[in-house]
């Protein structure tokens, strides 16, 4: 869906590429996750992918980018965007009118969905975020996380071939963040839709993400499932990136021989993998114990 | 609490009336209380408008905006009573006299002043921006450019307020004094603080045509528009009555 090639991009007003020599391929239905440290060059990717790079920020640009198999550099931004959808990282700045009705209407409106199909769009994409219920809130007294949600649903309600995303849950609390993941992943598997997300939330994003993408320094360190990703927690830490606690303590145990079985991706994981380890011992015994409490 | 502008929801006849007639009611008796200088019709050109202000619950908001007209119209009507000596001299001045006349004149200019803005300022209280820039986008003719430019400025005016309001609390957390010495000195601490204002502003503002644009902005037209904006009775029956009213204020004068 999105192919990425030798790209590097160096904005107008700094001396040195703020990304280099990308090669990225993201496969129609897939999830992705792009994470790394701050300012290493993942929104810089992201505005390559959905052409606010080169159309709105001016730049050195080499190497291609194509989506859909249109080259972004050809196409565009208006036509690009009805095949990418774009959740902003500033919600406040995404959002043009006053209440969420008008919000969800106004993409629609402007790419000229039929009226006839116009209110089930609204309905569907309310629906599929949760929050059908504010469709005539006044946008100013909703709190961040029911924003958040808008500002997909928004995009959602426009059905675009590619959703992406920059630090959708920044402003969440975690059981938002999770909340929205899931309904983002049970989205992209009924409609078949490719999800490309910059999340910092390590843990989070390899839950749900089929692909892992760290970026470093303008440049692409890993692009792997996340289990393979997380095989790295060392070279992740040097870099900026901090594993879930439960994937570097396995990998620790890994790394000692004691344990040779797939890296845990979260404490659940880890802990079955503990009680395998342990077996018949007490201490295994009593996570089993915990675990069927749980 | 809401806004400067903000829409208040309600259910009421002016909150159901189409935007346009609401608009072209308050344009109309707008500049229909700049035709007459008969007080006792301004006057109750002043109390239709507070009718209306009551008919949808705005008094409140009414009074916010009475006062603020009140404080900007007393300058003007200083003016006129230094100025026109009219009538029966009251006070002897170096250049005239502060007559009865100037006096009159003082007290239907604030009324006139406070009539016309009532019906300006409730059209933006009882319907929603969104609804006043697409009817008028569909109606009206007016090119979608200019009512996002209008709808977007007073989107952002929240927006830039609250920033503002940030930029002080980091200022006070850090000792600057806003709460001391008046106004002026107020101002004075406050100008600096434009610099970062606007910095943000023009990135927020950047980030928010960016925005725009990937949601198809250059492809709205005149048709894009889904809700319809049909008149109803008591629409056409406004506007008769505004223009009746223009009638009445020229023949009265």
């Amino acid at each position: 869906m999105i192919e990425i090639r030798n790209f590097t991009f160096t904005y107008r007003e700094s001396d040195a590429p703020v990304v280099r020599d990308i090669n990225l391929s993201i496969p129609a239905g897939s999830f992705v996750g792009i994470t790394g440290a701050a300012g290493s060059g993942k929104s810089t990717l992201t505005y390559a992918m959905n052409g606010i790079i080169p159309h709105c920020y001016p730049g050195d640009f080499f190497g291609s980018v194509t989506v859909d198999g249109l080259d972004t550099c050809e196409t565009s931004l208006t036509d690009i965007s009805q095949i990418v959808g774009s959740v902003c990282q500033d919600i406040d700045s995404q959002i043009v009118t006053s209440i969420v009705e008008d919000e969800m209407l106004y993409g629609l409106e402007n790419f000229g969905v039929p009226h006839n199909e116009i209110e089930k769009r609204v309905e569907e994409a309310l629906e599929d975020m949760g929050i059908s219920d504010l469709r005539d809130r006044v946008i100013a007294s909703l709190s961040g996380g029911q924003k958040q949600k808008v500002a997909i649903a928004s995009i959602l309600a426009l059905k675009p071939k590619v959703l992406m995303l920059d630090e959708p849950t920044a402003e969440l609390d975690p059981a938002s963040s999770l909340q929205v993941f899931q309904l983002l992943a049970r989205y992209a598997r009924e409609h078949g839709t490719t999800v490309v997300v910059v999340e910092q939330k390590i843990a989070l994003v390899s839950e749900f993400a089929d692909m892992l993408v760290i970026v470093d320094k303008g440049t692409i360190r890993f692009a792997d499932t996340p289990a393979n990703v997380l095989a790295h927690s060392e070279e992740l830490l040097e870099i900026g990136v901090n594993c879930p606690r439960a994937t570097t303590l396995m990998n620790r145990l890994a790394a000692d021989g004691v344990y040779n079985g797939p890296v845990c991706r979260n404490v659940e994981e880890a802990c079955y993998a503990l009680m395998g380890i342990l077996g018949g011992n007490p201490v295994g015994r009593a996570l089993a114990e915990s675990e069927a409490i749980a | 609490m809401n806004g400067f502008l903000e829409y208040v929801p309600g259910t009421s006849l002016l909150h159901r009336m189409n935007p346009v007639a609401k608009l072209l009611f308050a344009v109309i008796f707008a500049i229909m209380c700049f035709c007459t200088s008969n007080l006792v019709f301004l006057g109750a050109m002043l109390v239709l408008g507070l009718v209306m202000a009551a008919s949808c619950g705005m008094m409140r908001q009414t009074f916010g905006l009475m006062k603020a007209v009140f404080v900007f119209s007393l300058i003007l009507a200083l003016l006129l009573i230094l100025t026109s000596s009219s009538g029966e001299p009251l006070v002897d001045l170096p250049w005239g006299y502060i007559g009865t006349g100037s006096i009159l004149a003082a007290v239907t200019t604030s009324v006139r002043l406070e009539a016309a803005a009532i019906p300006l300022f409730l059209t933006f209280y009882v319907t929603k921006m969104s609804d006043l820039s697409n009817s008028v986008v569909k109606v009206l003719h007016v090119p979608y450019k200019y009512a996002f430019t209008f709808t977007s400025t007073v989107h952002f005016i929240p927006v830039f307020m609250n920033d503002m309001k940030g930029i002080m609390e980091a200022q006070t957390a850090r000792g600057v004094e806003f709460d001391q010495g008046g106004f002026v000195n107020k101002v004075r601490l406050m100008v600096p603080l434009c610099v970062p204002l606007l910095v943000s502003s023009v990135r927020k503002t950047n980030s928010a045509a960016i925005a725009a644009e990937v949601r198809g902005f250059n492809l709205r037209t005149r048709e894009s528009g889904y809700k319809q904006y049909p008149f109803a009775a008591y629409d056409i029956a406004a506007l008769v009555l505004v223009i009746a009213l223009v009638v009445v204020a020229v023949i009265l004068h």
